[in-house]
């Protein structure tokens, strides 16, 4: 049996099953969101504050959390227009940091006619004016234009990656998140005491702490049902084989092999996030789960790099902590043993006074920006 | 819905009656939490069983369950595994060909419209800054008793590891309550994972609060010797607790902490040992140490060296920082961090003052200083939920597009989000 797991690692190891993971294409995504129904009824997780049209998305759960284990996000609009581009340099300018919570909203058709919600097709409308043409009522939507708004629209069903290197598994204190034996990485709910190192340790925003239920939850790629010898509940619901699940050598296969038939098609675009790397240029070492991307990483909310921040910083952070500590022990006695009298507090009062300077000049850049 | 179901099942240690009081304290625990749960909008009632209990889950052993193949054989019953198909092309696509196209996707700037959230906000409340500053606080008294004990001023280094003792004490309660499940505490102690530093932290914690409590006990015992030489261990054991805190945040996904990490420890072990030598300044004062006293002397050149040290490592931070230190200027973290540093510049000029001002200046002086480092703490501690919100400062980071010295274009980058 090969495994990818590290030695040092807390792991599930039995002869038997190799790696298993999940592709997900977002190619043929629908965005009928049965793969997170599915998780949710499989696993029980509770509903978490799903709002119609929320931000003026037509994507009403939110992101990734302890009770969503698995998300479609909905990408409308593919290309800002020139009214949020200026809205945005606007922004930036105020001191915002570019941030414009609601695009497409309401907020930015006050600040000069830019974008409105209509200009996302309203299904809803949609759906009235269709009934509507046998009707007495007009249709009052342009149905041509709405369905060539709709080729705009990319769905992409998020999970958590099942990392080669995973920074939740690296940062877990109490070994409540394992490896199985099926490469895939848990979270032993009757172990984890809810520290939250796991949250920030996550550079794919997976993992959450449930703030009813007191611990962290992420997807476990249906460890149980696995087991048993069926496929995950969100692969098993996905009606367009967007979520395929299988040895991830033969998804990685597969993977490859549609990515060179979309590029057949004329969709150069198409690229897979998370496999099918160069050694050295992969994702947190490889992704359990990947994806077949068209758009920028950042699209989706991913991050165009990424790896276990904890094998990636620990080393450093510690040589320089630990030596800073060292020097400090070593510094305290030497000022106790260093000869006495001379006092500095002209050179001390300079410090401080020199301090203020890179503040002032950053502030005053900062000003002159505006 | 009541917390009535079917009885958990009795551990295997303990009497019956421990057994049953436990299961009715986690039943309560469960009740409680369910009624937390449901004020809050929530319906968090299981679909079988009681919350917090078993599921009345069985192992499909034997024939399996309906339609079901063996080998996970119902994942492969699709056309698009199988050889040419208009999804997929027959043969594998040349060695490069996804890698050049999986180059093309990922690299480069940072795209016009980054849509978040782009990672989780760290949960962290007011107990963190606050056990890091009295945990800070220890070291530091950990290290001015060794220090005092080498300059031969026993009296002094007593104080000192009462001091250490003291500041720890609070420490343990402020982590407890901080997790999300406080009574499973100790499940901190499960394992020893070098690699995580939030379990050598833990261990480190344990072992300087044994330690310390064991030197102040060869005090108290009349046993100078072995309380020097624990206290000197203590000294070592300190060195790492007063850095790892910092080592905890630098070793996380949030830009403003991961690329601090060459000087957040450093940053940290200031703030300690300024945090420790203020406290034992100010204790000792207050027992009647006398003016130009050696060690009052030196306490007071330590603390300042210390907060110079504080003030310079985070003036080269913030300008290696560049982009991604604007967490540290803006909101809330921003004004305590700007706090922070006024304290420390406040305390500093203090020593001007001092020949006309007289001790007193001096003892303000180091309450500013106390104040700082609990500012610098928060400050901190309050940047990386900001820092991970900020979405275009993590699409920055994970591109090499954040810092100074790394290659940036300046266009401007919209942030979508659905909230």
């Amino acid at each position: 049996m090969s495994t990818h797991a590290a030695p040092g690692e807390i792991s599930v190891r039995r002869p038997g099953p190799g790696r298993m993971g999940f592709f997900t294409d977002t190619t043929v995504c629908i965005g009928c969101k049965a793969c997170e129904v599915a998780c949710k009824q499989w696993n029980d997780l509770p509903a978490d504050g799903s709002e119609f049209r929320r931000g003026g998305s037509y994507d009403h759960t939110a992101s990734l959390g302890a009770a969503t284990w698995r998300h479609v996000r909905f990408v409308e609009l593919l290309a800002p227009s020139d009214i949020q581009k200026q809205e945005a340099a606007a922004a930036l300018a105020r001191g915002a940091g570019g941030q414009l919570p609601h695009i497409p909203a309401a907020a930015l058709a006050d600040a000069g006619g830019g974008v409105t919600e209509e200009e996302i097709p309203d299904l809803v409308d949609l759906a009235a004016s269709d009934g509507g043409e046998t009707g007495p009522h007009p249709p009052q939507v342009d149905v041509a234009a709405a369905v060539a708004d709709m080729d705009r629209w990319v769905f992409m069903s998020d999970v958590c990656k099942h990392c080669t290197n995973a920074g939740c598994m690296d940062a877990c204190p109490t070994g409540a998140l394992i490896r199985t034996e099926f490469e895939t990485v848990v979270l032993q709910p009757d172990v984890c005491n809810g520290c939250g190192y796991c949250v920030p340790s996550c550079p794919f925003g997976v993992v959450d702490r449930d703030h009813v239920d007191g611990r962290a939850a992420k997807c476990t790629l249906c460890y149980d049902r696995l087991e048993d010898g069926l496929e995950p509940a969100c692969a098993k619901a996905c009606p367009t084989d967007s979520i395929q699940f299988g040895p991830y050598d033969e998804l990685v296969d597969v993977a490859r092999r549609r990515v060179a038939a979309l590029h057949d098609k004329g969709l150069e675009g198409a690229y897979l996030y998370g496999a099918g790397d160069r050694e050295g240029e992969q994702l947190a070492g490889g992704l359990g789960a990947f994806f077949l991307l068209t758009e920028p990483p950042e699209r989706f909310g991913l991050p165009a790099q990424a790896d276990s921040p904890i094998q990636e910083n620990v080393v450093p952070a510690t040589v320089a902590a630990l030596g800073a500590g060292v020097l400090a022990a070593v510094g305290v006695a030497a000022a106790f043993l260093a000869p006495k009298g001379r006092d500095r507090g002209v050179a001390v009062a300079a410090v401080a006074g020199l301090s203020i300077v890179p503040d002032a000049v950053r502030t005053l850049r900062r000003r002159r920006a505006r | 819905m009541s917390a009535a179901g079917p009885g958990d099942p009795a551990p295997p240690r303990g009497g019956k009656a421990a057994a049953r009081a436990r299961a009715l304290a986690s039943r309560v625990a469960e009740a409680r939490r369910g009624d937390r749960a449901r004020e809050g909008g929530r319906d968090a009632t299981p679909a079988v069983g009681h919350p917090g209990g078993p599921a009345s889950w069985r192992r499909a052993d034997g024939e399996g369950v309906a339609l079901h193949q063996r080998g996970w054989g119902d994942s492969r019953w699709s056309y698009l595994f199988k050889g040419d198909s208009r999804y997929a092309r027959a043969e594998a696509p040349p060695d490069g060909f996804v890698e050049a196209a999986n180059e093309r996707g990922r690299g480069g700037d940072v795209p016009p419209i980054v849509q978040g959230p782009m990672m989780k906000a760290p949960v962290w409340t007011w107990e963190v800054p606050l056990y890091f500053f009295f945990g800070g606080m220890a070291a530091g008294a950990s290290f001015v008793a060794l220090a005092c004990d080498l300059a031969g001023d026993e009296r002094s280094a007593r104080v000192a590891r009462k001091v250490a003792l003291g500041a720890l004490v609070p420490s343990p309660p402020l982590l407890i309550m901080d997790l999300g499940r406080p009574e499973r505490f100790y499940n901190m102690l499960r394992i020893f994972k070098p690699r995580s530093p939030m379990s050598a932290g833990a261990w480190c914690l344990t072992l300087f609060g044994n330690l310390s409590a064991a030197s102040v006990a060869a005090d108290v015992l009349g046993r100078p010797r072995a309380a020097k030489a624990i206290g000197g261990a203590n000294a070592l054991v300190g060195g790492y607790l007063g850095s790892y805190t910092g080592v905890l945040l630098a070793a996380t996904a949030v830009p403003v902490w991961a690329r601090s990490r060459l000087l957040l420890g450093p940053i940290f072990v200031a703030t300690a040992t300024l945090a420790g030598a203020s406290a034992t300044r100010l204790v000792l004062v207050a027992g009647g140490m006398p003016e130009g006293h050696p060690t009052r002397e030196a306490l007071g050149r330590v603390e300042r060296s210390a907060m110079c040290a504080e003030l310079v490592l985070s003036a080269v931070n913030e300008h290696r920082l560049g982009r991604l230190g604007d967490v540290l200027e803006e909101g809330r973290p921003g004004r305590i961090y700007r706090t922070a540093k006024w304290l420390a510049r406040a305390g500093l000029i203090l020593r001007l003052a001092r020949r006309r001002g007289g001790p007193w200046t001096h003892h303000l002086a180091s309450g500013c200083y106390l104040g700082a480092a609990l500012c610098f703490r928060f400050a901190w501690v309050g940047a990386g939920p900001a820092s991970a919100r900020d979405d275009e400062a993590v699409a920055r980071m994970a591109r090499g597009r954040g810092t100074v010295g790394e290659p940036d274009p300046g266009t401007p980058v919209v942030v979508v989000q659905h909230r």
